[in-house]
């Protein structure tokens, strides 16, 4: 059976699922973004726009392409239209019970072999997938924010996952310009697995009164040709998450290297979230510039 | 013979029919059936538009995801009783199609055999967001039009005859050698046409007159056309280099590149969309990448409007200087483009001030031409200045008629370095 990718269903308007539907749709592809009211829809909406227009002023897109890109996304608040779509994702929150609703009634209206994507890092796929009616069809992406610009994508494959639908989601992830790593159900895949360590090693070291944040950052910028510093990078993601991940890899594996340092609790407790509230490791403005970078700290020219 | 001419973009196809043949080039009696185009291919509201001479303009929507897919639909409008042009598609005897970059491989228009088709895919490297929407174009056609000869016309083609002092940029010699980095120049159809046709209105054989033809549209670029051949031209290795255009910076200092890669902290993503789309006209003035609406503000004394239209003027200025010292002097100066040709500001102020070198403007008649042919110029003029209005796809549809009639001049390189 020949399949082609033109539509596409998110389900979810958050952050992840308005970042997975600006990619699909500066791709050319429509979308259709689900969210559970039109008040909501029009909110999540007007932050879409939001970010675009930070997107122009930082030149990464134009006027026009924010007009490409709206034009191409349709607000709905049923799963109709799933019924139309080549391939779906969820987005919504780490809760189980809700994702598998959600795929259950996804499988139900759409074509068979059409894959549902399930965007997690940390429920377990297979889980999910077994309880619908078609769990071949039923696998993982690990999309990396921002997904507009960040070119790796996690393909994550249950015990369950048939090679049709493994080989469609990759296939998506290439039409959308990305790298797709193909990675079997595991906590943490690749990414989340050997990052949070070392932003946990890079936070123990700031307990310990080793050396200030901000030079850990740099020593680990200049060092070793990094864009971002570990505590910045937690800084951005959000400290609240960092965590959350961290403590259920700890959950997860009982390795002692996922035990989260006291520092970064310390830090959640303290509303101290990273750029979102303005202060983290570091302190940031309004747009999330970051405001105490050391002299050192900027590309040289020499 | 009745011609299709095909320039296919990643979400647009134009295309243009022109009957012609030896003869009628001869007498300078081409004659364009039908001009259209399919908008926006890839979504669902694809629209068809189609002119022909003398009737409505005729338009249609519906749901057209690829190349194919528009071609069809724009066949099938060409033959249809009420707003088509052709009894049936056999009319076709031949297909033009515009190809953005042919590299070094390419110095004329060609018949696209299989060989040929592979070389431009090898040239994707060279223009990646052009030549694959370009074959796009020409997969479809050909798929549906398999019995008629198609023929490739290259942007790049007529800039090949430059020198290697006009095409080479000062950088280590490899990188030449490894990736074909040169300069290749663009708008070559455009160029190639309005020095021919300023020729012909001037009277003069082309093949002892110097020409700087400067074609201002949404990209712009200046060609130094000595005696017949492209010696040099501003756009260089990608369509960025040289004069200020609508979105595009033209010339920089290179060193501005890692400077605000490091000082605004941007990525090479947001450094080439910012030069590419945020910059000229645009980016000076803050009020459009227009340059009507440029204009318009800098009545009313908008001063960035002002001075982005005084960089875009000047720079042509400067360039027309260039090239007739690289000349060793010009016969014609000859404007075209949108800009070009409705534009009497900018003309006024790029030739300001070149009475030394005996160009005498006539400021009322310059300020009366928009998008007709017509010397600028006063009759005493020692060097003339003319508006020509360009016509690249009849310059696509004669290349098909000398490239099947195999008289299609090919503009050689004069040497090659190694």
């Amino acid at each position: 059976m020949s399949w082609e990718l033109h539509h596409v269903s998110i389900v979810g308007a958050g952050m992840m699922g308005r970042s997975i539907a600006t990619k699909v749709a500066q791709q050319g592809i429509n979308v259709c973004l689900k969210e559970i009211s039109m008040e909501r829809a029009q909110e999540c909406r007007e932050t879409l726009e939001t970010t675009l227009d930070h997107q122009i002023a930082r030149f990464n897109i134009t006027q026009a392409e924010k007009k490409a890109i709206l034009s191409r996304i349709s607000w709905v608040t049923q799963f109709d239209c799933a019924a139309e779509c080549d391939l779906a994702i969820e987005t919504v929150q780490e809760d189980f019970e809700l994702k598998r609703e959600i795929v259950q009634e996804l499988d139900r209206r759409m074509p068979p072999g059409h894959p549902i994507v399930i965007n997690t890092s940390t429920l377990s796929i297979t889980e999910i997938a077994a309880a619908s009616q078609n769990p071949g069809r039923v696998l993982g992406m690990h999309f990396l924010y921002p997904v507009t610009t960040t070119r790796v994508v996690e393909v994550v494959r249950g015990q369950l996952t048939k090679d049709t639908a493994y080989e469609r989601a990759v296939e998506f992830a290439r039409l959308l310009d990305k790298v797709p790593i193909k990675v079997f159900e595991m906590p943490g895949f690749v990414t989340t697995r050997v990052v949070l360590p070392l932003v946990n090693e890079a936070m123990h070291v700031v307990m310990e009164g080793v050396a200030t944040a901000a030079d850990v950052d740099l020593a680990l910028k200049l060092g070793f040709d990094f864009r971002t510093g570990p505590l910045e990078w937690s800084d951005r993601v959000g400290l609240d998450r960092v965590l959350n991940w961290i403590q259920h890899m700890f959950q997860e594996t009982g390795e002692a290297r996922f035990r989260p340092c006291p520092l970064l609790k310390r830090l959640v407790r303290a509303g101290l979230l990273g750029t979102k509230t303005g202060r983290g490791f570091f302190t940031y403005d309004v747009n999330r510039r970051r405001l105490d970078r050391l002299p050192d700290d900027r590309p040289g020219l020499a | 013979m009745k011609i299709l001419v095909l320039n296919s973009g990643s979400s647009s196809v134009k295309f243009q029919v022109i009957e012609t043949d030896l003869e009628r080039m001869k007498a300078h009696q081409d004659e364009t059936l039908a001009v259209g185009q399919v908008e926006k291919i890839g979504l669902s509201d694809s629209r068809l538009v189609l002119q022909v001479p003398e009737r409505h303009p005729y338009q249609d929507y519906r749901e057209i995801l690829e190349h194919r897919a528009a071609i069809e639909w724009v066949l099938r409008v060409l033959v249809d009783d009420e707003h088509g042009i052709l009894s049936s598609t056999d009319e076709i005897g031949a297909v033009g199609h515009r190809v953005v970059h042919g590299g070094e491989e390419f110095a004329s228009s060609v018949l696209m055999t299989p060989d040929v088709v592979s070389k431009i895919e090898a040239c994707t490297v060279l223009a990646p967001l052009h030549n694959p929407a370009n074959l796009r174009g020409y997969y479809a056609a050909h798929a549906i039009l398999s019995d008629v000869p198609h023929v490739a016309v290259f942007d790049t083609a007529y800039h090949q005859t430059m020198p290697a002092h006009a095409f080479l940029y000062g950088i280590p010699f490899q990188f030449y050698t490894k990736h074909h980095l040169r300069r290749y120049g663009f708008h070559g159809t455009s160029h190639r046409f309005v020095s021919y046709r300023a020729s012909q209105i001037l009277g003069w054989e082309r093949s002892d007159k110097r020409y700087i033809t400067c074609h201002l549209g949404n990209g712009c670029s200046v060609a130094a056309i000595d005696r017949g051949r492209s010696i040099d031209t501003s756009m260089g290795f990608t369509p960025l280099e040289g004069l200020l255009m609508g979105t595009r910076s033209g010339d920089l200092d290179p060193a501005i590149i890692p400077w605000l890669i490091a000082m605004e902290e941007m990525t090479l993503h947001q450094v080439n969309t910012m030069l590419n789309k945020h910059s000229g006209l645009y980016g000076v003035s803050g009020v459009s990448s227009d340059m009507r609406e440029v204009l318009a503000a800098r009545s009313e004394n908008h001063k960035r409007a002002d001075v982005a239209f005084r960089i875009f003027s000047y720079r042509v200025r400067k360039y027309i200087g260039a090239y007739a010292a690289a000349m060793g002097g010009v016969d014609a100066v000859v404007f075209t483009g949108g800009i070009g040709e409705h534009s009497p500001e900018v003309r006024e102020w790029a030739l300001d001030g070149l009475s030394f070198m005996g160009l005498e403007l006539d400021a009322a008649e310059n300020a009366r031409v928009r998008g007709k042919e017509a010397e600028i110029t006063t009759p005493e003029s020692a060097v003339k200045a003319l508006v020509v209005p360009t016509n690249e796809e009849w310059v696509i549809a004669r290349d098909v008629v000398r490239v099947l009639n195999d008289i299609m001049p090919s503009f050689t390189p004069p040497e090659t370095v190694t």
